[in-house]
């Protein structure tokens, strides 16, 4: 029992080392620290709403965070999700846009399959191009990301431009009520049936199937299990392709779902907070979905920030980046016992 | 041509000079992907405290510092708290991207560019087209063939080599790898605040939030493009910008027959096929390499 708990027991103190440089940073650039936390726990849970709120950030970093975790697993850093989110979005909106007119029974599962095609799409090349030819996917995961960006702004701005739309933001035609799956509330019943579902499948495929353990293994230690005469090339692509799907599935989600239209730069911190909770939550899915939450609660509160307490937004992003920094620490500086026998 | 060669060298230039940073840690061993973030927040230290104390100097010296002290906390989270140094260097990027983000709200109350009075001198009339360009635009091949000779030439980088290389070789002739790399992290963040400074001051004379726009990313892969070497990583960060150049250039000539937004992906692309080339010149497939390298 103590020997679970010691990784959640260091992933929390690593948090809070990453809270307290944030604090540093906050009184640095002038800002009340203090405040400023407050300010932030107001805006995730204080009010039922502030709750909901944080709830509906939470769901599409879920799924995205969940499917993250399968390539990381199989060993391989596909910090891709950004651009697979992006492109899947982008998926579904043509989806949509090509079937306007048919029954929405037709259009929203059709959409959500372009939805996981588009991240499919979008984590096979960096995928083929590691396994195929050593080709790092660190760079080329990041790369695609800004080139997804990009494509996104090209088609807001161009194939699916919404001609009424001003100023400098270039969104998309809005998407027909009809083939809406939840309000700009983002808490609807297909959508918590969609999350469900995903945290069922990539529960099981982790813990309950031969490419699970195979993959775990793989990340571990990837000659061990090339000798024992898996492949591990091909779990490598499949490990992409899950984490892929699943992106692109959460871009589609957020399309017919709360966003309602593709907007350029939509969410532009969605992939690395995704990675960041699969990092958290020590990559099994349990852990996700309690981490996804915390997150979501901070993705609410970068929206509060600026409207409501006056303050920046960026707090959010310095937050996240500094758990980044430290979330993947295995030891203090001098080994203390009790976190050495935990590793 | 020589328009073109001046656009090369000036997209080039702040490149070049985050690229050296990338290649001295590549060489201790640390895959370094915080030069993002400590470009950009070279870039903003220098453009604010050159436009507060109105003096050059100034904001070279707080670009300096920051990146240093940047670096200095990288080292000290992926070598004393052995954490992953790729997940480190994307939070060390984001610190810098939000921090500066922050930092100009703090100053100037509203999310805007930040215009500086000093810049870097520039040439001058007397070079014809390349006026525009800045001195430190003159003084980088000086940079690169300066790390060359320390990297290939001295006992210091001989040391460091074998730090990237073989840590437990070099600890057995007395060399701390740890302390090495704290030494090429530092040497490093020095060459990021150049970098940024000439980004920021060099041509521009703003500082606008998130103005690398990936820029720390592309020099991490000319580190590997270039497979470590100062002048092949040099080169090979003049490539993206000659791509980039062309891009634009095609823009001007072309006007709106290609869609403008996916031109600007160009350098991306160009990356990626980098990338994938040096992957391929090495024999690449091997799918634990690098994960080896990765790993201490």
């Amino acid at each position: 029992m103590i020997a679970r708990l010691l990784p959640v027991l260091r992933a929390l103190a690593f948090v809070l080392l990453a809270l307290l440089l944030c604090g540093a940073i906050f009184e640095l650039a002038g800002y009340s620290s203090l405040l400023m936390f407050q300010s932030i726990a107001e805006g995730a849970f204080e009010s039922p709403e502030a709750a909901m709120n944080s709830l509906r950030w939470a769901l599409p970093l879920f799924v995205t965070a969940a499917g993250v975790v399968v390539s990381f697993r199989c060993g391989f850093f596909n910090v891709g999700a950004q651009g697979q989110f992006y492109i899947g979005a982008i998926g579904a909106a043509f989806a949509v846009e090509w079937l306007n007119g048919a029954p929405a029974l037709l259009v929203v599962p059709l959409a959500l399959l372009a939805g996981i095609a588009g991240g499919l799409i979008w984590a096979a090349w960096p995928g083929w191009l590691r396994v195929r030819s050593g080709t790092d996917e660190v760079i080329t995961t990041l790369m695609a990301n800004f080139i997804a960006n990009l494509v996104l702004i090209y088609v807001t701005s161009g194939p699916l431009k919404d001609p009424s739309g001003t100023g400098q933001v270039t969104a998309s035609r809005p998407v027909a009520a009809l083939y809406r799956i939840s309000d700009s509330g983002g808490v609807s019943p297909v959508i918590l049936g969609l999350v469900l579902m995903t945290g069922v499948l990539l529960w099981l495929l982790v813990n309950r199937t031969a490419f699970g353990v195979l993959a775990g293994l793989a990340g571990r230690n990837p000659v061990m299990v090339a000798w024992q005469g898996a492949q591990t090339g091909r779990l490598g692509l499949a490990g992409f392709l899950v984490s892929g799907g699943f992106a692109g599935l959460a871009g589609a989600m957020e399309l017919l779902g709360p966003n309602g239209r593709l907007v350029s730069g939509f969410l532009p911190a969605h992939g690395f907070t995704a990675i960041l909770i699969a990092l958290v939550a020590g990559l099994s899915i349990g852990g996700v979905a309690v981490v996804a939450l915390f997150f979501g609660g901070l993705a609410a509160a970068s929206l509060y920030l600026p409207v409501i307490a006056g303050l920046p937004a960026a707090a959010i992003d310095i937050i996240n980046a500094a758990i980044a920094l430290f979330i993947t620490a295995r030891a203090w500086p001098r080994g203390r016992w009790f976190l050495r026998r935990a590793t | 041509m020589n328009d073109l060669l001046a656009l090369i060298l000036q997209a080039g230039t702040p490149l070049v000079y985050v690229t050296m940073a990338g290649v001295l840690a590549q060489r201790a061993g640390i895959w370094h992907l915080g030069l993002e973030g400590l470009m950009i927040a070279g870039a903003c230290a220098a453009v604010l405290v050159a436009s507060a104390a109105d003096s050059l100097l100034a904001g070279m010296v707080a670009a300096m510092a920051v990146c240093v002290l940047g670096s200095a906390l990288l080292w000290l989270v992926i070598e004393k708290l052995r954490a992953n140094p790729i997940i480190a260097g994307l939070g060390l990027t984001g610190l810098g991207l939000g921090g500066t983000d922050l930092a100009v709200q703090a100053v100037f109350d509203s999310e805007a560019t930040v215009r500086s009075e000093v810049g870097v001198p520039r040439l001058g009339a007397a070079f014809g087209p390349y006026a525009q360009l800045s001195l430190l635009v003159l003084a980088m091949p000086v940079v690169v063939f300066a790390l060359w000779l320390l990297l290939r030439r001295t006992r210091f980088g001989l040391r460091l080599a074998a730090c990237g290389e073989h840590p437990f070789a070099a600890r057995s002739v007395g060399v701390d790898p740890q302390r090495m790399r704290l030494l090429a992290l530092a040497l490093g963040g020095v060459l990021c605040a150049l970098g940024g400074t000439e980004l920021a001051l060099g041509s521009l004379q703003l500082f606008s939030v998130g103005m690398t726009a990936g820029r720390g990313f592309m020099a991490f892969a000319a580190v590997i493009f270039g497979a470590g070497h100062p002048v092949g990583a040099a080169f090979a960060a003049l490539f993206f910008s000659v791509v980039e150049a062309l891009g634009i250039k095609a823009q001007l000539m072309l006007g709106q027959a290609l869609p403008h937004d996916l031109l600007l992906a160009l350098p991306y692309a160009a990356t990626v096929l980098g990338v994938w080339i040096s992957g391929r010149l090495r024999g690449g497939a091997a799918a634990t390499g690098f994960a080896e390298l990765r790993d201490y």
